[in-house]
């Protein structure tokens, strides 16, 4: 039995793979580099005696997707639980997008994930047991100027994981999802943010810790919830005005 | 991109950098293709501004710490660059092996360690890090990837070991690991009454596996040179797996108090204290872990942030040891003349042979750090007169403020690594605040 981690090979995935590497779990490690996946395969193997294979995948492209579902069946088959740390912005993701950016920032961060998790399902749903753990972004909480489809990529991705919480209650499919603020990873190195940035490792712990546990969806740092329903409580209106006053 | 700044450990230096740590081997290559000059970073534990230059990227690789290879029976360990000591180590002294070679702080990674070709306490009996380099893969702007080793490149691979970072980043590592017989050491303390005396019982059994090194005293031209020498030797009745991880202190090396604490009496209290409590209170032969040993500093990080936001200087020298009576004799005097304000004394014994930049020779190593003033400051220009004088070697990787001068005297193979070096990466991609001071 193996755990799959969608987008391992660094930041919040490879400290994940690390966690549950400790708690001696085979893995599964999918992403977009084979080299970075297989140095991190050699050190989980040595250090922790686990088995681990790896796969070169890109998220953001949906056949690819749909080709590696249809070849891994059986490896599918024998998989407890999936995890997705992935994210992938480009650096021009504004309002005017090209269909190319659109579709690989929607692939990646929503469309393959959705797909994916609909196979696993019926393979979970089978078994009568597995977990899925999803990863938005604070970014979904409001329309922004940079990182637009990323931002909207996210919302849809946590409105589609609370379908998923209220479509698995009554079996015996774990479903979780963590919103992330700001987190110590290489994608926020040394960038002067408002907030401070959360552990990688502590949030890695907390995944683990809450793998058992049905339908959660929480925030991380915790301190950004109040965030979230700040902005939700707010009319747009008003929301707009501060926006605008900032910029 | 936004800049940070960043100070060398003894504060003489600062500068605003741009500021890297990729975790993907795509990022290395995307990261450096865009800047023009580029220096490696690893823990940037440096004394000296080695890894980093004003308005230059720093590519930190601590994140490229893995394991990647491991073969016991033939003791080759194969890792990232960026793997931190205490790791490294975690790992391979719970199998009973480990390198010898290697500086006395943690947290200090092993491509800083073969960048600075790093010795460590043993090295009067083991040498210096290039001992234990099998391989090493870099990449460099200009040249991509390369492998190299004494069959592969081994001209660049001469040039890397103790290159100061010049040949690009050093990403992949191949080492000889040696074995560890016994989990912890046994200490003797031998009280020394001068720095000619320190030397005769340092240099006891350089054919013998001990970590050996002194504390001397320098409160005074009266106390200049007694103390103690440490012998650590291997407890071979212990069992030889290290099962204690080593633990490092939370506490940042890199930072430090507004103002300075060492003056002429507080060096005097603090060595008062120190001599006494080893001359009356700790027995002359006791346990003592590998952590204590080989990692002395652990713990004892305040003494760097002691010196305050002006910090302090390091020089070291290997003397060779037909040389130390004169050397000691000539030290003397300019201590007497100008009464510096030391705050650490040391030796230890050395083994090697210098090439390039590399900081190695047989003789004894002098350790030296001084409260940064200009009293201390003259005393060090005429420490640098007895190097040029004797054609000793100091340190390029510790004294900050060494001159270009000193340096072109006493490493006779500056120019030619400067030749090479510019031969090999033309457009001069890799340089540091350090490399600039040597015109390379
Ligand atoms: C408390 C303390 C005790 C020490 N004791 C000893 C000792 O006993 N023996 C000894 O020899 N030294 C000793 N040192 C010095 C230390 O070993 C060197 O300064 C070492 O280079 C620091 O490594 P770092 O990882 O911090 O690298 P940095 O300080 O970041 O860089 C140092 C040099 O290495 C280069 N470098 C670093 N990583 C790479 C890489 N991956 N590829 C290419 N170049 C790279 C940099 O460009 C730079 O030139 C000590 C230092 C401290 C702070």
């Amino acid at each position: 039995m193996s755990n799959l981690i969608v987008g391992a090979s660094s930041g919040l995935g490879r400290e994940i793979a690390y966690e549950f590497a400790r708690n001696s779990k085979n893995l599964i490690l999918i992403s977009r580099n084979l080299k970075d996946l297989e140095i991190l395969k050699s050190d989980l193997e040595i250090k922790f005696k686990i088995e681990v294979n790896v796969f070169q995948l890109d998220f953001s492209d949906l056949n690819k997707v749909s080709k590696f579902i249809l070849d891994n069946k059986k490896v599918l088959e024998k998989i407890d639980g999936v995890l997705f740390p992935i994210g992938m912005m480009r650096e021009n993701d504004n309002i005017k997008n090209s269909n190319d950016d659109l579709i690989g920032i929607f692939s990646a961060n929503f469309y393959s994930i959705n797909f994916f998790i609909t196979h696993i399902l019926n393979i979970f749903e089978e078994k009568k047991n597995g977990f899925i753990v999803g990863f938005g972004s604070i970014s979904g909480a409001i329309g922004r100027e940079i990182n637009v489809s990323y931002s909207s990529a996210k919302r849809a991705l946590e409105n589609y994981f609370e379908s998923l919480i209220i479509s698995n209650l009554k079996n015996h499919i774990k479903v979780q999802f963590y919103i992330l603020g700001y987190l110590d990873t290489n994608l926020s190195f040394e960038k002067k943010l408002l907030l401070p940035k959360g552990s990688p490792v502590n949030l890695a712990k907390i995944v683990y810790k809450n793998l058992d546990k049905k339908g959660i969806k929480k925030f991380f740092p915790f301190w950004w919830i109040f965030i979230d329903m700040a902005i939700k409580i707010l009319p747009f209106f008003i929301t707009k005005k501060i926006i605008k006053f900032f910029n | 991109m936004t800049k940070k700044k960043i100070y060398s450990l003894d504060k003489n230096y600062s500068a605003d950098i741009f500021f890297k740590r990729p975790d993907k081997y795509k990022e290395i290559e995307i990261i450096s293709s865009k800047f023009e000059n580029i220096i490696t970073m690893g823990s940037c534990n440096s004394y000296t501004p080695a890894s980093f230059r004003k308005n230059a990227l720093s590519i930190q690789l601590t994140k490229f710490n893995r394991i990647i290879e491991f073969d016991k029976s033939q003791k080759l360990i194969t890792v990232e660059a960026g793997i931190m000591l205490s790791d490294l180590f975690n790992f391979t002294l719970a199998r009973g092996l480990w390198v010898p070679q290697i500086p006395g702080y943690p947290t200090i990674t092993i491509g800083g360690a073969i960048a600075s070709n790093s010795h460590g306490k043993s090295c009067g009996f083991h040498g210096t890090i290039k001992k234990q380099i099998k391989r090493i893969k870099i990449f460099h702007k200009l040249h991509g990837w390369l492998n190299l080793s004494n069959e592969e490149n081994k001209d660049i691979f001469d040039l890397t070991i103790g290159g100061l970072g010049l040949t690009g980043s050093i990403v992949e590592v191949q080492l000889r690991l040696e074995e560890l017989s016994g989990n912890n050491f046994v200490t003797k303390i031998i009280e020394t009454d001068s720095s000619n005396d320190t030397v005769k019982k340092i240099n006891f059994d350089v054919k013998k596996e001990t970590y050996c090194y002194s504390w001397n005293r320098s409160d005074s031209f009266k106390n200049f040179g007694k103390g103690f020498v440490f012998q650590n030797e291997l407890n071979i009745s212990s069992n030889n797996k290290l099962t204690k991880n080593i633990k490092l202190n939370n506490s940042d090396i890199n930072k430090n108090f507004i103002i300075n604490f060492w003056n002429k009496y507080s060096v005097f209290f603090a060595q008062s204290v120190y001599q006494n409590y080893f001359k009356f209170l700790k027995s002359k032969q006791h346990e003592e872990s590998f952590q204590k040993a080989i990692f002395p500093f652990i713990g004892k990080e305040f003494y760097f942030k002691l010196f305050g936001k002006k910090g302090f200087l390091e020089s070291q020298i290997i003397v060779p040891f037909d040389k130390t009576e004169v050397f000691i004799d000539e030290v003397e005097t300019i201590f007497k003349k100008h009464d510096p304000l030391i705050t650490l004394y040391s030796l230890k014994n050395f083994k090697g042979e210098q090439k390039n930049l590399q900081f190695e020779n047989d003789g004894i190593c002098f350790t030296f750090d001084f409260v940064k003033n200009s009293k201390n400051l003259f005393f060090m220009d005429e420490l640098d007169k007895i190097c040029e004088k004797h054609l000793l070697t100091p340190s390029i990787i510790k004294d900050s403020r060494l001159k270009l001068e000193t340096i072109e005297k006493c490493y006779k193979d500056l120019n030619r690594f400067k030749e090479e070096i510019n031969k090999f990466d033309n457009k001069r991609i890799y340089k540091s605040t350090l490399t600039d001071k040597l015109m390379i």
